[in-house]
C-alpha cells in the first residue's frame, strides 16, 4: 500500500498544470472578448465613471494580462475575489451551488449504470434481436439528439400533458449534512422530501443521461462480447464451472474498460450541466456560468472552471484507483 | 501390440463429422471419423495445424467452437461401464461431466486463464461447481497440494499469485492441475507444451506421463511433434485434412508405416526410431476444406496417387491386428 500513496502524491502533483492550464485557457478567452467589464459591472453606458475607474483599480483590469491573470488565481485560491454583481466571493457562492449540479450528474449516472449497463448486457446475450437493434438506434439518436430540444419534449409530455413532475423549486430538507438535498433528505429519513427531490430531478437526470446511456449500452456490449468469446470464457465452460459463475468472469471481464468510460462520462455531463439546467430552471453551477457569461461575469466564470476541472481531475484519480481495484494487472 | 488391459473401451467415436459454418462457406472439418480410445491407454492424435486434431477432441465433451457444429455421429462414453452418447446429453449434464470425467488441458495457458483471478481461486472454483470440495478452506488446501504434484515451486505462495504474475511454465503447471483437480477419467491434452520453451517441454511431458501413470488416468494427447508421440504414446491415429489416414499401436507406426501420407510425415521430421540422412518436406499445402479434393483428400499431394485415389474415398481397413490405414494402396 506504500505504492498507492506515491501513485496518490505523483497523481496529485500532475493535477497543478492541468488546473492551471485550463483555468489559464479560461481567462484568456475571457480577455480576449473586445468588451469593457468594469462598464458593465457598474450598471451600463450610464455608469458612473468614478465607480467604474474604482472596479478597474480592484480587479487589476488595466495591468497586463499575466498580471491580471495573477491576481484572479490569488483570489480564486484564498477566495478573497468578490463577484462583482453579487457582492459575495465567487468561490462561496459557486461552491453553494455545487450541490444541486452534483444531485443533477447523480440522477444522469444513476441512469447511465443501472439502464446502460444492463441494456449492452441483454444486447449481447441477444445480438442481432431487437433490443440489440434498440441500443444501436438509442446509441445515435442520443449523440445526434440536442439535450435542450429533448429537455422540451420531456416537459412538453411530462409537465404539461401528464403532470407527473415539478419544474419549480428545490425542495430542501430540514437538515443540512453534506448540502445536497436528496442525500441528506435520505439520511434524515425525511421521505416525502425524498420524493419531491425524484419528481424534480428525474426527468432533467434522464435527459442529462441521454446520450450516455447509448453510448455505455454499445460500450458494455462490445466488452461483453469480447469477453464471451475469448479463450477465458472458452476455458471456462470446458472445465464444466456453473453458468452463473461463468457470467461473473466475462461480466468482471467486461467491466474494465466500461469503469474507464463511466468516469469520463461524469466529467462529461457536469460539463453538460449548464443545457440542461438552463431548460429546466434548476440553480445550480451550470446555470450560474450561463448568467455569468451574459453577464460578462468574468471572475465567476473562472471559478467556475476552476472547479469543474477539478471535480474532472479527481474523478479520473478515482477511476484509476477503481481500474486497479478491478483489474491486477494495473500497477500503481 | 497392444495389451490386454487397454481392451476395455472409454470413449468411441463413431462415423462423427463436424462442419464450420462460415461466411465463405461450410467447412468440412471432420467427415467419417471413428476411433476408440480405451481404458488406461494414451492415445496420442498426430497432423498438420489445422487438420481438426482439437476440434476432434473438443467434440468428445460436445464442445466444439462456435460456428462449428457437429452434423453427424457419436460419441459412446462408457460412464461406470453404461454406454452414453455424450452428443444426446443436455447442457447441464454436459456440464458435470466436463471438467470432472472428462478434463482438457489447452495449448495457451495464457489466455485461458482469467487475468482477474488468482490461479488458486481458479482451482478452487473448477472443484467447488463439481462439489468435489466441500467449501474454500478445503478448496485452498487441495490446491496447494496440486500445485506440489505439478512441481510448481513455493505453491502456498503461487495460489496467491495472478496469470501475469507467472512465467508460461508455471502457467502451464497452473492449467494440468486446474485439469487434475477433480480427477477426471479422461485427461485430453491439446499441444500442451507446444507454447513453451523446450527445457519446461520436456519437464512437463514426463510430468505428464508421472501423473496419468500414478492416477491410472487415461490421456489423449494432441500433438504435431512425432518426437513427443514416440515418447508419450501407446497408440496413434494420424490425421490428415479431417479424415484418420492411419491408426495403429506407436512402434507399427514408426517401424511400418502403411500410409504415404505417415512415410512423408516421418521423413519431414527427424525420426526417433529410425536413422535418416536427409529430411524432406512434403510437397504441395494443406487442402482447402470449404472444397476439399474428390476421392482420397491426400491424392494431389500423394507421389503413389492413381485414378481411383480421385474419384473415390477409400475405406478405413485393419492390414495387421490393431492396425488401420485409410489408402487405396492397401484396400485390396
Amino acid at each position: 500500500m506504500a505504492d498507492i500513496k506515491r501513485f496518490l502524491a505523483r497523481r496529485a502533483l500532475t493535477f497543478i498544470p492541468t488546473l492551471i492550464g485550463v483555468t489559464f485557457l479560461a481567462y484568456i478567452i475571457a480577455f480576449a472578448i473586445p468588451a469593457n467589464p468594469a462598464q458593465a459591472w457598474a450598471g451600463g453606458i450610464k455608469a458612473n465613471p468614478e465607480v467604474v475607474a474604482r472596479i478597474i483599480r480592484e480587479y487589476h483590469l488595466n495591468d497586463p494580462w499575466y498580471v491580471q491573470y495573477y491576481y484572479f488565481m490569488k483570489g480564486i485560491l484564498t477566495n478573497s475575489i468578490i463577484d462583482p454583481r453579487w457582492g459575495y466571493p465567487v468561490m462561496t457562492y459557486m461552491l453553494s451551488r455545487f450541490p444541486i449540479t452534483f444531485q443533477l450528474t447523480l440522477f444522469a449516472l444513476f441512469f447511465l449504470i443501472v439502464l446502460g449497463i444492463p441494456l449492452g448486457i441483454i444486447s449481447a446475450l441477444k445480438k442481432d434481436s431487437w433490443i440489440d437493434a434498440l441500443v444501436r438506434t438509442w446509441a445515435l439518436v442520443g449523440v445526434s439528439v440536442p439535450i435542450f430540444w429533448l429537455g422540451y419534449i420531456f416537459i412538453y409530455i411530462f409537465f404539461y400533458q401528464l403532470g407527473w413532475i415539478n419544474i419549480a423549486g428545490i425542495p430542501y430538507p430540514k437538515v443540512h449534512i453534506t448540502g445536497v438535498p436528496i442525500i441528506d433528505a435520505l439520511l434524515s429519513g425525511e421521505w416525502n422530501i425524498v420524493w419531491e427531490n425524484i419528481k424534480r430531478f428525474i426527468l432533467p437526470g434522464f435527459t442529462l443521461g441521454f446520450a450516455g446511456i447509448g453510448v455505455i449500452a454499445r460500450l458494455v456490449r462490445n466488452s461483453f462480447l469480447e469477453a464471451i468469446n475469448s479463450d477465458y470464457i472458452y476455458f471456462a465452460r470446458m472445465r464444466g464451472l456453473k453458468y452463473r459463475r461463468i457470467m461473473t468472469h466475462a461480466l468482471r471481464n467486461a467491466l474494465v474498460p466500461v469503469v474507464t468510460v463511466l468516469g469520463l462520462q461524469f466529467g462529461g455531463l457536469l460539463g453538460g450541466a449548464p443545457i440542461t439546467e438552463t431548460v429546466f430552471s434548476i440553480p445550480g453551477m451550470g446555470r450560474a456560468m450561463v448568467d455569468a457569461i451574459f453577464s460578462m461575469d468574468f471572475p465567476l466564470l473562472i471559478a467556475g472552471t476552476f472547479l469543474v476541472a477539478i471535480i474532472y481531475v479527481i474523478t479520473n484519480l478515482i477511476v484509476d484507483i477503481l481500474y486497479a481495484v478491478i483489474d491486477p494487472r494495473v500497477r500503481f | 501390440m497392444s495389451s490386454p488391459q487397454f481392451r476395455e473401451p472409454l470413449i468411441e467415436v463413431k462415423d462423427l463429422y463436424v462442419y464450420f459454418y462460415t461466411y465463405a462457406g461450410v467447412v468440412k472439418a471432420i467427415e467419417d471419423m471413428t476411433f476408440t480410445i480405451y481404458k488406461g491407454e494414451k492415445f496420442c492424435m498426430v497432423g498438420e495445424t489445422g487438420c481438426g486434431k482439437s476440434v476432434t477432441s473438443r467434440a468428445l465433451a460436445n464442445i466444439v467452437p462456435s460456428p462449428g457444429r457437429i452434423v453427424k455421429g457419436k460419441v459412446i462414453y462408457y460412464r461406470d461401464g453404461k454406454p452414453v452418447n455424450i452428443l444426446e446429453l443436455s447442457e447441464e449434464q454436459l456440464r458435470e461431466i466436463r471438467g470432472k470425467e472428462i478434463a482438457y488441458i489447452v495449448q495457451d495457458p495464457s489466455s485461458a486463464l482469467d487475468p482477474l483471478y488468482t490461479i488458486g481461486y481458479q482451482i478452487v472454483e473448477t472443484m467447488i461447481d463439481h462439489y468435489t470440495v466441500r467449501d474454500q478452506k478445503e478448496g485452498y488446501k487441495r490446491a496447494v497440494e496440486l500445485l506440489r504434484e505439478v512441481l510448481m515451486p513455493d505453491p502456498e505462495q503461487r495460489i496467491k499469485n495472478y496469470p501475469h504474475e507467472l512465467s508460461g511454465g508455471q502457467r502451464q503447471r497452473a492449467v494440468i492441475s486446474i485439469g487434475l483437480s477433480n480427477m477426471p477419467r479422461l485427461l485430453i491434452a491439446d499441444e500442451p507444451t507446444s507454447s513453451l520453451d523446450v527445457t519446461v517441454q520436456a519437464q512437463l511431458l514426463e510430468l505428464l506421463r508421472r501423473l496419468v501413470r500414478e492416477h491410472g488416468l487415461t490421456l489423449f494427447l494432441i500433438t504435431h511433434d512425432m518426437g513427443v508421440v514416440a515418447e508419450m504414446c501407446d497408440r496413434v491415429a494420424v490425421l490428415y485434412a479431417g479424415n484418420i489416414v492411419e491408426l495403429a499401436p506407436v512402434d507399427e507406426i514408426f517401424k511400418n508405416p502403411k500410409h504415404p501420407y505417415t512415410m512423408g510425415l516421418l521423413r519431414a521430421v527427424p525420426n526417433p526410431q529410425a536413422d535418416i540422412e536427409k529430411l524432406e518436406p512434403i510437397p504441395g499445402t494443406i487442402p482447402n476444406l470449404i472444397y476439399p479434393p474428390p476421392g482420397c483428400r491426400f491424392h494431389p499431394r500423394c507421389p503413389f496417387a492413381r485414378d481411383v485415389c480421385k474419384r473415390e474415398k477409400p475405406p478405413l481397413v485393419e492390414v495387421s491386428p490393431g492396425h488401420y490405414v485409410r489408402c487405396w494402396l492397401h484396400a485390396e
